[in-house]
């Protein structure tokens, strides 16, 4: 029998048979950051002019790894590694069954994985990595696709398995906020990847084997985007479970308010999900109304955001006030600005916030003709995505590792971490701010390098395109130090304890209200609002569909 | 200073800086809609 005191201090330390499992997901995200990121490096060096891929290899290739490797595999292999440490962490050790599912999830993942890499590889699948109809990929590839949605529902199940089990165990209580965090994520995850399943068994996967020869392309697009748009906060939420629960660890404070970090959490499963919309704004086929109404609903994210940005700086403001700032901005100076684990993520945070300005700026309905599929969007999205989230995951890699393997992070990692940081920012800010001035002066995202014929204004965005070559080399140093790093912690630091931060609530805080957790009202709501802004949109789709295209292979 | 207005000024940054990030957000919004204003 074990007293509470000693399960409580078992809980200290994710357990071992825990911690392969987290690993075996953390391995992957960093051989996919290395080969994405390369491939990046290719990118911007052939749109700068200046360069030709060699051995006839296509750039739309290097793009789908790209977009595949960076968007969807490093960010889904990441967060399903963290969020099994947290919550074993968290809410205690996985039972074995528990932990078998996630092992079965994760090799049902890679073989996904494998399956649609090596599609790729072939040149039979350059169909970048939202998988647009008509552009039509080997069967493989989108079976492959759909091996990683499957296989992750199966570690997501894992995870929820876990939690039901706590609930169980501690009635009445609100569970621990991180495990609390986690499972909206999942559940979030699991509602929206429906819509890629049902996109890719239904419609893509038939339609590539040949057993139909038409799509309706209309339709695939708009299960992707219910998808899409969800996907981007799923890559978002586990770096704001790092900013409210484990900075204010680090930085020795307290967690402003459990309840406010619950129901921004809350928020954001509500107004993530009925959205989808707003990347198809200038679709023809979708009624201006329903477009409208989900711009309404994606404006209402504004809240749980200002929520969090209120929330860190909160959190800051009190712990730097503790240790003696005065004045406006004294507690600024005072935080632990030599500690990469809060440093690094705090550079992201700071990145959010031109990126969430952008993000206003894309979804404002007729303004979005402004940047609709030019170059600005993709320097939208390498700030939230490629910083924000990115640097976060740094972060937390920089103790999540070492606590995992039994290692610590020494001085002069910590300095490298700190450098890898500031050189991502500085790549970053040239290559994006360039990505952002030449997308407003039209230049398209997605397209290899052209000089239009000749034309004036593309002649114009060739300057910016150099830039974005310049910052793009530095980000690519920035990728080598970070693996540098990382492989320092998994194989030679030295052998030691790290801790898995985990904040305190503040004592002013209020007490945490039950109906916060209580997913029977949050479910229903979500659902309701998903039924009411897509119901009626699908069934138009449907009804007047466009004509089915054949697939294309333009590459 | 009295203890009261110590503790009334504890989050005065947090107000400002949340503010910022509210203004910063409305004027890249309004320079995007001049742009769009003066080209569609
Ligand atoms: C060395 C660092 C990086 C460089 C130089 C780089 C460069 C680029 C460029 C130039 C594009 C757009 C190409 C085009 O539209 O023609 C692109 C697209 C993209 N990047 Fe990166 N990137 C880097 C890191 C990352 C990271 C770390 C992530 C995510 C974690 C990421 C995610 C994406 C995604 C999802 C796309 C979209 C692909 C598509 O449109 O199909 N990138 N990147
Ligand atoms: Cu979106």
């Amino acid at each position: 029998m074990t007293t509470i005191k000693e399960k409580a201090k078992d809980l200290i330390k994710v357990d071992r048979r825990d911690s392969k499992l987290a690993l075996a997901h953390i391995y992957v995200a960093f051989i996919a950051l290395f080969i994405g990121g390369l491939c990046g490096l290719l990118q911007v060096l052939v749109r700068s002019g200046k360069f030709t891929l060699p051995w006839g290899i296509g750039y739309y290739q290097i793009l789908t790894i790209h977009g595949v490797l960076l968007g969807l595999i490093l960010t889904t292999y990441f967060i399903l590694g963290f969020q099994i440490a947290a919550m074993s962490r968290t809410s205690g050790t996985f039972t074995n069954k528990q932990r078998l599912i996630g092992w079965i999830g994760f090799w049902v993942m890679t073989a996904g994985t494998v399956a649609a890499s090596i599609m790729v590889l072939l040149n039979e699948a350059s169909v970048l990595y939202t998988f647009y109809a008509p552009l039509q990929a080997h069967w493989i590839f989108y079976v492959g696709m759909a091996l990683v949605v499957v296989g992750s529902w199966i570690t997501g199940i894992a995870q929820i398995m876990k939690y039901v089990e706590w609930r169980k165990v501690n009635p009445g209580q609100p569970s621990p906020l991180l495990s609390f965090m986690v499972i909206v994520n999942m559940a979030m995850w699991l509602i929206c990847s429906l819509g890629v399943a049902v996109e890719v068994v239904f419609q893509l996967i038939p339609w590539s084997l040949g057993w139909v020869d038409k799509v309706d392309v209309l339709l695939s697009r708009t299960l992707f985007w219910y998808f899409g748009h969800p996907l981007v906060y799923f890559w978002l939420l586990p770096a704001y479970m790092v900013w409210y629960v484990i900075i204010p660890k680090i930085i020795g404070g307290k967690i402003f308010s459990d309840a406010l970090a619950r129901l921004s959490f809350m928020l954001f499963l509500l107004f993530s999900i009925p959205v989808g919309f707003h990347h198809q704004l200038t679709e023809p086929g979708i009624d201006s109304f329903w477009k409208f109404l989900q711009v309404i609903l994606t404006m209402m994210v504004v809240i749980p955001s200002l929520l969090t940005a209120f929330s860190m700086f909160a959190s800051f403001e009190l712990r730097g006030r503790q240790l003696g700032g005065k004045g406006l901005y004294g507690w600024f100076k005072k935080l632990p600005w030599k500690d990469a684990r809060f440093t690094v993520p705090f550079i992201g945070m700071a990145a959010f916030i031109p990126a969430g300005a952008g993000g206003i700026i894309n979804a404002s309905y007729q303004m979005n003709q402004l940047i609709h599929n030019t170059i600005w969007v993709t320097g939208h999205f390498h700030l939230t995505l490629a910083t924000t989230v990115v640097l976060t995951f740094f972060g937390a890699a920089y103790w999540l590792i070492p606590h995992l393997t039994g290692r610590v992070l020494t001085k002069q990692m910590n300095k490298l971490a700190i450098i890898q940081a500031i050189i991502w920012s500085v790549g970053m800010t040239i290559m994006s701010g360039a990505m952002h001035i030449v997308g407003l002066m039209g230049a398209p995202r997605r397209s290899d390098f052209s000089t239009y014929g000749g034309a004036q204004q593309a002649t114009e965005w060739i300057p910016y395109q150099v830039a974005q070559a310049v910052g793009g080399t530095i980000l690519f140093v920035g990728i080598i130090l970070v693996l540098y790093i990382v492989a320092n912690l998994l194989w030679f630091a030295p052998k030691g304890e790290t801790e898995f931060p985990i904040g305190e609530v503040s004592e002013h805080a209020e007490k945490t209200p039950m109906w916060l957790e209580n997913w029977k009202i949050w479910l229903t709501i979500c659902i309701a609002l998903i039924l009411f802004a897509y119901t009626v949109p699908i069934i138009d789709i449907i009804q007047n569909a466009p004509p089915g295209s054949k697939g294309y292979k333009l590459w | 200073m009295s203890k009261k207005s110590e503790k009334d000024s504890d989050l005065k940054g947090t107000l400002y800086s949340v503010g910022f990030v509210g203004l910063f957000i409305l004027i890249s919004w309004f320079m995007a809609f001049y742009l769009f204003v003066d080209r569609f």
